[in-house]
């Protein structure tokens, strides 16, 4: 006979037992009244500076802030499932409009914090369509085509140098016969190529399907005067075709071999003085100090905008901007949410705070408070450079409104299937064209 | 007797049981009710009925094809990985010196795992293309004949051990008897070997089965689909649905359940069907 | 079988030929077996030495030449190791998975054999019922279940080793149990009964009897899930990894791919050394056990 009794009574001990054992890890937040700050960080390299900064503020305050670092390229799923938790993140970042449209829900207005209303842009902030503001810039960046001047200075030496200064190249034109001159002579200058590889690895397509797409996409919007389109017509398609068939054909690799070569490899290259110029921003600038065999000195790191035939290019600078905005949890007790209003605030205009923005975690920080102070590193005095720059425009960064990762890693396919030789370039574009239309659709 | 142990239904299935539903059985249902949700975490899902069902099939989900990629796969990973893995066992259980140091040397590669490796891999298969000019994601081919010889240097191993331990268990006198009866090695093979063993070749069969539908991390780090989607298995689609795009969280989810109801399919009729031919032994 | 016994007229093939003539196979074929052997020695183990060579080359040389042996200008000694070592903490990493690992294990192997075993030995409807329920966990793919687990797992406070261990319990079960079944299947009943006539109660019986003769089918199974639980990434990152100090292996080697692609492959192969030697140390000694559990196997038929 089933003995029912004792059944339960194992049962219950049973429960009871897994009960215990889950109890004893669990540390209840009560912290009396006061908020606490969960960051959920999004850049693994900025972690140990983030945790030196959380310890200082506690330090001062005796608040809590708590640093959790997202493992790379799994931002999105940490953030899906850690936000359901008892501890949610209250700090968290959305990547631009496409972004908003998931985490709405989740994210606070900030129109009223100190930090908002700082910004020296208004127009860097992230804006729901009710015109509110969800999200603001923790840090500006520009990306462009990094070149060493050391290696166009001896160019520039040479007889029958096509042009013989850097402020003669600001037109596709002019920059493409310069490359291939250059290209020509690579052996004389030393280099494998003009331009470092373009990495086409899986995963590591995004300056391409990404940022070098800004540029058309920004011309197509600014063409019609929109912020964003539903359909998109890829009207520059040629003139990306052009700056992208210059970085294949003048590189260290054969356009074929591309699609195995990751970042890493061409920041190496670029480092280690085989390349002349790679297209990135000014993030990389520890990727070109950090490799040992580095040749490049750091006063011949320089910014060129990227030309890409377009009509009146030589107005335009290099491309700024921001990606990464900071949302706070509106799902967060109030006095978590007001806690880490108060980090922020103390974390972009206190001293202390800006110093550790500035000098640790190397950001160009878009707010009023940092008046001229910028990053020491080469490449963010550059970006300074060319934002302060009157007579050029920069171009903003309108890769934000890119319908979803699954285009850009269709675009990015295509680009790889016709580095490979496999796809004409009129398919890459309507890959472009049809794979933005489905997945904004499915936005709807 | 079953009487007696009927009562210690806590002691020998509760812990387990518990366990079990707290991981998988509970979490399964909720997965289910949020594959008819529209959700961004599951805090916030919302009843939309059979909608994310029909948004599966969508032709820019690329869904159904994901699925032609990985009935491939699996079918010819499930032929290699038993023919090698048997063929091996065979060999490690002739009277050889040194068995055990092969058996070893072959189980290795499942001692290690994750994304790392799958680098790996992608790194080696793209040196030797290099000399042809050529990398893996520039044909659907190359990444398919990548992922086989992943599948297979990671799988061949562990079943490997089963086989042996499933030949190990054929009475010797049966096969003798065989060869006494005149018949080639290839007959008693066939005949009494494989025929005794079938029980064994059925979980091998499933474990590999099993773990090729499953297959997320060799396909991320290898191609992660390249070129064009044309190399993505059903669990990357899945978790590209849920992570890569916007607001298709509960998308990926009635994936996940089309998926599951499938492969539960095909594995019933496998197990149905090598169960049949087992003999008593 | 004998249809074709006519081939034995003709020229054995030399197997046959050594099998029929007595126990000891023939020199020649022996050599054969051990060049294929040698073979796929060198195509199992290629890819692991290409990972150990590779570990102590420079980045860059990885990259351009990753065939090359670490000589020369390659040669970069351990520093992939030092590097990987000062930004992932690994020490404290490798403490934590080695307690979660040896915890689960010992957990999922104690209570999947019980539970295979009542399954077996109990046949009512809902036995059967969970044995299948068992088995059609393993074909489901993790991400179908993630997001509500790690909510349950949150709810329950989950976020420590023991917690881990309850949900390695629940994801380990639907293998080990589908394994100490067919083996249990095996067991013939006689010798419980004779333990019931001496006044054994199933406990005793069950611990006395049967768990000794599974010990074989113990040690596969714990071998199986100490490999998957050592390497399980996305469980324990999710579960655990984050907001907690503990941190497993596989979780702060992730940590080493920066964002923006700066992936360090040297110092990542450097980690995945490290991580493998515990698990083959492991492996090898109780591979021992493997092989008396196979010969213990093949006793009962």
């Amino acid at each position: 006979m089933f003995n029912a009794k004792k059944a339960v009574a194992v049962l219950t001990a049973g429960a009871f037992a897994l009960g215990g054992l889950a109890a004893c890890g669990s540390d209840d937040e009560a912290e009396g009244g006061e908020g606490s700050v969960y960051f959920l960080n999004w850049k693994p390299e900025s972690e140990e500076t983030y945790k030196k900064i959380a310890a200082a503020y506690t330090e001062e305050t005796g608040i809590e802030v708590k640093v959790v670092t997202a493992a790379s390229g799994t931002y999105e799923q940490t953030l899906k499932s850690e936000i359901t938790k008892s501890e949610a993140p209250t700090l968290y970042q959305i990547n631009g409009p496409m972004g908003l449209v998931n985490w709405q829900e989740y994210a606070l207005e900030l129109d009223d914090t100190d930090f908002a209303q700082d910004l020296n842009d208004p127009g860097l902030a992230l804006q729901g369509e009710d015109g509110k503001i969800y999200g603001v810039p923790l840090a500006v960046e520009g990306f462009g085509i990094i070149y060493n001047e050391a290696i166009f200075e001896d160019y520039f030496a040479m007889d029958s140098a096509v042009v013989t200064s850097m402020d003669e190249i600001n037109n596709f034109d002019t920059l493409k016969e310069v490359t291939d001159d250059m290209q020509a002579r690579k052996d004389e200058l030393g280099i494998d190529g003009v331009f470092a590889s373009t990495s086409l690895a899986t995963g590591e397509e995004w300056r391409f399907q990404t940022h070098l797409a800004n540029i058309p996409v920004f011309y197509e919007y600014d063409e019609e005067g929109v912020t964003d389109k539903q359909e998109i017509a890829f009207s520059y398609n040629e003139n990306y075709k052009n700056v992208f068939d210059l970085y294949l054909t003048n590189s260290t690799v054969e356009p074929s071999l591309t699609p195995s070569k990751t970042v890493t490899d061409s920041m190496q290259e670029f480092a280690t003085g085989k390349a002349a110029m790679v297209q990135n921003g000014n993030w990389a600038w520890s990727q070109i100090s950090d490799i040992e065999g580095n040749v490049v000195a750091e006063d011949d790191i320089k910014f060129l905008p990227i030309y890409t035939g377009v009509e009146g290019e030589e107005s335009k600078s290099i491309n700024i901007g921001t990606e990464a905005f900071m949302a706070i949890n509106s799902e967060a007790s109030e006095a978590d949410q007001q806690a880490t209003i108060d980090f922020v605030n103390w974390l972009f205009s206190s001293e202390e705070g800006m110093d550790y923005v500035t000098n640790d975690l190397g950001f160009i920080a878009p707010f009023e408070s940092f008046g001229d102070s910028t990053p020491s590193d080469p490449l963010a005095k550059e970006v300074n450079r060319y934002m302060t720059d009157p007579d050029l425009e920069p171009i903003p960064w309108v890769f934000t409104t890119f319908p979803s990762q699954k285009f850009k890693e269709d675009f990015a396919g295509g680009l790889a299937q016709y580095a490979s030789g496999n796809m004409e370039w009129s398919d890459v574009v309507d890959i472009f064209v049809s794979s933005w239309a489905s997945e904004k659709a499915n936005l709807g | 007797m079953q009487r007696a142990l009927k009562k210690y239904f806590p002691v020998f299935v509760a812990p387990t049981g518990i366990a079990f539903t707290i991981a998988f059985l509970l979490p399964f249902v909720i997965g289910i009710y949020l594959s008819f949700s529209d959700f961004t975490t599951i805090s916030n899902a919302e009843w939309v009925g059979l909608e994310n069902y029909q948004r599966a099939f969508d032709e820019s989900q690329g869904f159904t094809s994901s699925f032609g990629f990985t009935i491939l796969v699996v079918f010819v990973a499930v032929v290699s990985v038993n023919i090698f893995a048997f063929a091996i066992a065979r060999l490690l259980t002739q009277k050889l010196r040194g068995t055990n140091f092969f058996r070893s040397v072959f189980f290795m590669p499942n001692l290690i795992g994750g994304i790392v490796l799958g680098y790996t891999w992608q790194q080696m298969i793209n040196a030797v293309l290099a000399n042809y000019g050529t990398t893996i994601i520039s044909k659907w081919e190359y990444g398919f004949v990548g992922l086989i010889l992943l599948i297979n240097w990671q799988q061949v191993g562990y079943m490997m051990i089963i086989y042996i331990a499933g030949l190990q268990s054929v009475p010797p006198e049966l096969t003798e008897a065989s060869e006494i009866d005149g018949a080639t090695r290839w007959q008693t093979l066939r005949h009494v070997t494989i025929p005794v063993i079938m029980p064994t070749i059925t979980i091998c069969v499933f474990l590999t089965l099993a773990n090729s539908f499953k297959l997320f991390d060799q396909n991320l780090a290898l191609t992660n689909g390249a070129p064009q989607a044309q190399t993505e298995m059903v669990a990357l689609n899945i978790v590209n649905t849920m992570f890569a795009r916007m607001g298709q969280e509960g998308v990926g989810q009635a994936k996940a359940v089309i998926f599951v109801i499938f492969v539960v399919l095909i594995a019933l009729v496998q197990l149905r069907a090598t169960r049949s031919k087992e003999v008593e032994a | 079988m004998i249809e074709h016994a006519e081939n034995a007229a003709e020229p054995l093939p030399e197997g046959n030929q050594t099998l029929s003539a007595g126990e000891k196979p023939k020199p020649a074929r022996n050599g054969f077996f051990y060049v294929v052997l040698v073979l796929l020695v060198v195509v199992f183990i290629g890819p692991i030495l290409f990972i150990v060579i590779n570990s102590f080359k420079h980045k860059f040389s990885i990259s351009s030449d990753p065939f090359a042996l670490p000589i020369g200008d390659m040669w970069a000694g351990l520093q992939n190791y030092t590097t990987g070592l000062a930004r992932t903490g690994f020490f404290e990493a490798i403490l934590w998975s080695f307690v979660i690992t040896v915890l689960s294990v010992a957990t999922v192997v104690f209570f999947s054999a019980m539970t295979a075993y009542y399954i077996i030995r109990v046949k009512t409807w809902w036995t059967s019922a969970l044995y299948y329920l068992f088995v059609f966990s393993m074909v489901i793919p993790f991400q179908m279940v993630m997001f509500p687990t790690v909510k349950i797992a949150d709810m329950l406070h989950f976020n420590n080793p023991l917690g881990m261990v309850v949900l390695y319990l629940g994801f380990g079960a639907g293998l080990s149990v589908f394994i100490f079944s067919g083996f249990i299947k095996g067991i013939p009943l006689e010798i419980e009964e004779a333990a019931y006539i001496d006044g054994c109660g199933p406990l005793q019986n069950y611990f006395r009897i049967i768990l000794p003769i599974l010990k074989p089918t113990t040690v596969t199974v714990a071998i199986l899930n100490a490999m998957w639980i050592w390497n399980d990434y996305l469980l324990p990152y999710l579960v655990i990894g984050l907001s907690t100090r503990y941190k497993t292996i596989p979780v702060v080697v992730q940590m080493l791919v920066g964002s923006n692609g700066n992936r360090d492959m040297g110092a990542m192969m450097a980690m995945l050394v490290l991580a493998i030697v515990p698990i083959v140390v492991f492996y090898l000694v109780s591979q021992k056990h493997i092989i008396e559990g196979v010969v213990a196997g093949s006793v009962k038929g």
